[in-house]
């Protein structure tokens, strides 16, 4: 019985040290998503970051681990090697098709429950909780979608959600939607640029924000779970126009 | 035995107290960011490192983040900008591109509309903000003005779990009582009754504040002001 090797190494670390791989890797995230390290950039060597972090090399280590496995970083071998960042790409069809096309759809099924029981979860508490000003917020990010192109038709979904997240008023539901929106490199809400089923969505939006404006938390609830379902489906379909 | 006074006097003037002591760390940035924006002749977004100083003086105590937020075309050279610290001291970068794939507009935060839109001091929250904290935040905000006109805030950031803990101790023994916000939304209470961030649905908070906010008793509670700060204390009557 027991607790994993890394559980207890984790556990019975300086205190300080704590999460601090997290930090740093949340760090390095947000300077390649704001363009600070630009794509292809090599990054400093490992002594060189945990010199410049104030952190041991191991912990530059665990945080360059959970970077590659965003696909963030790549780290290349022999003369010339060393970690390149891999700043993601705007949605372009040729980038978002190979991700769709590697996807498994169990993969997708099981990323797919954990987000429905999530957003679920957070449009139930958002139809108790929220005050007037949290319903205009959500009223202008249902309106986002209205006017949006294909490539910020995902920008608007992920702030739709995030909003109602928030208005949630759960931080850990937020965090939650925040990593689930990023997993596989932002696969659920993929700009697939159907004209259709983005009016559709449009529509979807508006009826959560009337149940959470309406206090009407099961309905909130269900029209969440409808409208990430058929985002999943329209996402396996195109899984399967791909590899067919 | 007192007799004229309502329920909870002392805890409104202690949480009075905690309050202005958070607006008051604030002042001295108001102060540096006003006389900056002051200065002839176009301004770069790059001169807000004029007011770092201040800022990073105005952290410490409750204060977990502080700073100056711009409204839009304040600055010369790009739309929006912002100088904001956090306990470290390290400075927040957040994408200010409105083109950009993860750009989050703060244009639309209470914390930045409330006193644009009234031009007064605001406690927003509790809020979960994720554009900085990424936790359970109040955020109190002074609106800054250059010529007359709404030119952004300053506004510094407490953890709701320590607001609470700073506060908790001060409800003492008094029955069901309970922090809102203007919203009429639970900071903190010792009545489990009231969970934290849920709506009070029992009164009409929001309909009271404007109407004025004079102290209420109803239904067997009290309901009133932290002196002049946007916080209600209600509490059982009697």
């Amino acid at each position: 019985m027991g607790i994993s090797h890394s559980a207890r190494s984790a556990m019975f670390a300086p205190l300080e040290q704590v999460g601090r791989a997290e930090a740093v890797a949340s760090r390095l995230v947000d300077a390649i998503n704001l363009g600070l390290l630009a794509d292809d950039e090599q990054l400093p060597s490992e002594s060189e970051l945990a010199a410049q972090f104030g952190v041991a090399t191991v912990t530059i280590r665990e945080a360059l681990v959970a970077l590659r496995h965003q696909g963030l970083v790549e780290t290349r071998r022999g003369r010339g090697g060393g970690s390149f960042v891999r700043a993601p790409s705007p949605a372009s069809p040729a980038s978002w098709h190979a991700r769709l096309k590697a996807v498994s759809l169990s993969d997708l099924r099981d990323v797919g429950d954990h987000y429905i029981a999530i957003a679920g979860a957070a449009a139930k508490l958002a139809a108790e909780r929220s005050s007037p000003e949290d319903i205009e917020r959500l009223r202008l990010a249902t309106e986002d979608l209205r006017t949006a192109t294909a490539a910020e038709a995902a920008r608007a979904e992920r702030y739709f959600h995030l909003e109602v997240a928030a208005a949630a008023q759960s931080p850990r539901l937020t965090h939650q939607e925040v990593q689930l929106q990023s997993e596989g490199g932002g696969l659920l809400w993929l700009p697939l640029g159907v004209q259709e089923s983005h009016e559709q969505a449009y529509a979807e939006h508006l009826a959560i924000t009337a149940a959470i404006a309406g206090a009407d938390g099961e309905a909130a609830r269900r029209l969440t779970e409808e409208h990430i379902l058929g985002a999943l489906d329209r996402l396996a379909e195109a899984h399967l126009g791909l590899v067919r | 035995m007192r007799v004229d006074t309502l329920a909870g006097d002392e805890v409104v003037e202690q949480v009075t107290a905690l309050v202005e002591g958070i607006f008051e760390r604030l002042k001295p940035v108001l102060a540096a960011t006003e006389s900056l924006l002051a200065t002839p002749g176009p301004l770069r977004a790059a001169d807000l490192h004029g007011i770092r100083p201040q800022v990073v003086d105005a952290l410490g105590g409750l204060v977990i983040g502080a700073g100056f937020v711009s409204a839009p075309n304040v600055f010369a050279d790009q739309e929006l900008g912002f100088e904001w610290w956090t306990e470290g001291p390290a400075q927040l970068f957040i994408s200010l591109d409105p083109a950009a794939e993860n750009f989050l507009d703060y244009t639309r935060q209470s914390w930045y509309t409330v006193p644009r839109d009234t031009g007064r001091r605001h406690i927003n929250g509790p809020y979960v903000d994720y554009l900085c904290t990424d936790e359970y935040t109040l955020t109190f905000t002074l609106p800054v003005t250059r010529n007359g006109g709404f030119a952004g805030v300053v506004g510094a950031d407490v953890y709701v779990r320590e607001f609470e803990h700073a506060v908790r101790p001060m409800l003492g023994s008094l029955r069901q009582a309970t922090l809102l916000n203007a919203q009429g939304r639970v900071i903190v209470s010792n009545s489990v009754r009231q969970a934290v961030g849920s709506l009070v649905r029992e009164v009409d908070v929001p309909a009271w504040w404007t109407s004025g906010a004079e102290p209420l008793t109803a239904a067997g509670k009290t309901l009133r002001r932290c002196g002049d700060s946007p916080i209600t204390l209600l509490v059982a009557a009697g």
